[in-house]
């Protein structure tokens, strides 16, 4: 019966993709509606909500002050945790972190450090003794699809909006967390035998492999990863790519927006 | 109660440090069904805590051993976000969240009517996104509004309050400052409709005849939260904000 469920719904997502419709009638490359606010959580250093369809996710920011790495002795550092809960979805159990959750909390976390936009040297309080650490994390409240792309939009904006408590540690004045730029992700699906953007909860269900790709704001790619059973031509993947484009930079637009 | 009485909490004026009276509550305010994937949802913003709850189920009960022949078991799970504390909190169960997850899901096992779903669990999951004292609270608050959002039949809506005593003075809802300099700490359930209490908790030191007031104090402002729970769920029911 569990396996049933899909295989009727992927026939009716093949049917749908073969009239170029969607399960919920949008344009293959069409969002759902996106709602973000930051500086939301009052004991969050940095905090975000983004409200996406029937998505919804939280990232906080906290720092402390660590020891750093040997072979960095003036750099910070960045660690981010993603955390699917059994709040956020049935088909979620409690219990130690799942291989979706590495995987999205290591994704969300490329996309950030490989674009280069924190400056891990301002982060240094003692050089060899002292530095920051940031910690991201990333709470889902409600699956109802793509979640990657809610993640990594609350991610970024609740570290532009992040604010270093250094007066609560007693090492000098808080100061705004510095990042340079805007790295955004994009996802696609292949559902119905081709690729579509933000897919919703049934597409997911029904569709096939994952494509998440962050781009920074001179359009460069910082992350790409492939995702569950499935491949892709070139062809397929420079399509998807030039609709990344677009919308990295109307999300970038958004997260713009809401930085006070 | 990690106070000492070293810190002043009541004004010369004999309000709070907060401008607060003895007995006046923080500011609540609640929604209902505002998780999309959920069968049943709540949000209460209870002074400066923040608890969203979901709800699913009634739903087959695994593990098997914990399964009921004769009525439902509710899965209670009570879980603080990392950032919602001055320091981060690691992910993941600890002594205290176990503790409030166990006593929260007996109190709403005697609120539920429970016989009517035999060998079944109802999922709770009570997510704590900012806290500021009092947070088992409002986790009982959210839950009940969810579990009704979600149409899981109970006696009454369950609300979660506390009294406490600072200065040797009983007040009503502890904030923060008062919860850790104070001198008692006196969280229940209470079922405004039949008047009874179904969760209680206490620490630190109250005579009896402060336990009384402590207790006025929390049937009073349990009424007052009562009527803000049906009006979330009848602001839900016709199509208010989600």
């Amino acid at each position: 019966m569990a396996e049933m469920v899909p295989q009727l719904l992927r026939q009716q997502l093949a049917e749908l993709a073969s009239q170029d419709k969607r399960f919920d009638g949008r344009g293959r490359w069409d969002s759902r509606d996106i709602i973000l606010e930051t500086d939301i959580l009052y004991n969050a250093e940095g905090s975000a909500k983004v409200v996406l369809g029937d998505t919804i996710v939280y990232a906080g920011v906290k720092f402390d002050v660590a020891s750093p790495y040997s072979d960095r002795p003036t750099q910070g550092s960045l660690m981010t945790g993603a955390e699917l809960r059994p709040v956020a979805h049935r088909k979620y159990d409690p219990g130690p972190p799942s291989p979706e959750s590495i995987e999205l909390g290591r994704v969300v976390d490329r996309g950030i450090r490989e674009s280069g936009c924190i400056d891990m040297e301002s982060l240094c309080i003692v050089p060899g003794e002292k530095v920051w650490r940031v910690m991201l994390d990333l709470h889902v409240l409600s699956d109802g699809g793509n979640i990657f792309d809610a993640c990594a939009t609350a991610a970024i904006a609740a570290m532009r909006t992040a604010v270093v408590p250094a007066e609560r540690f007693d090492v000098g004045e808080d100061f705004k967390l510095d990042v340079s730029s805007t790295p955004i992700m994009c996802s696609y699906r292949r559902v119905g035998g081709r690729y579509v953007y933000d897919a919703c909860e049934q597409e997911e269900i029904g569709g096939d492999e994952r494509i998440h790709i962050t781009l920074g704001d001179k359009g460069h790619l910082h992350s790409l990863q492939k995702g569950l059973r499935g491949v892709l031509s070139p062809a397929e993947f420079t399509e998807i790519l030039a609709q990344a484009g677009v919308r990295c930079a109307e999300l970038r637009e958004l997260v713009h927006s809401k930085e006070a | 109660m990690g106070g000492y009485g070293d810190v002043q909490l009541m004004r010369e004026d004999g309000k709070r440090l907060d401008g607060r009276a003895v007995d006046e509550m923080r500011e609540v305010e609640i929604k209902a069904g505002i998780l999309p994937a959920a069968e049943g949802s709540a949000w209460v913003k209870h002074g400066l805590n923040i608890a969203v709850v979901a709800v699913y189920g009634p739903m087959e009960a695994h593990p098997r051993r914990i399964q009921r022949q004769d009525r439902a078991v509710l899965d209670v799970r009570y879980n603080m976000a990392p950032f919602s504390t001055s320091d981060r909190i690691r992910p993941g169960f600890n002594r205290r969240s176990r503790e409030i997850s166990k006593v929260t899901a007996e109190a709403l096992e005697s609120v539920v009517l429970v016989e009517r779903f035999p060998r079944s669990k109802i999922r709770v999951e009570i997510e704590i996104l900012a806290a500021e004292a009092g947070t088992r609270c409002v986790g009982i608050t959210a839950a009940s509004v969810a579990l009704a959002d979600a149409g899981i039949p109970m006696k009454d809506l369950l609300v979660g309050v506390a009294s406490g005593k600072i200065d040797d003075i009983v007040v009503l809802d502890l904030d923060k400052a008062e919860d850790n300099y104070g001198q008692a700490d006196l969280p229940m359930g209470i079922m405004p409709n039949t008047g009874e209490i179904a969760f209680l908790q206490m620490d630190g030191d109250l005579s009896p005849e402060e336990y009384e007031l402590a207790t006025e104090y929390n049937f009073k402002a349990a009424h007052e939260i009562h009527g803000l729970m049906k009006q979330a769920l009848l602001d839900s029911a016709s199509g208010g904000e989600v």
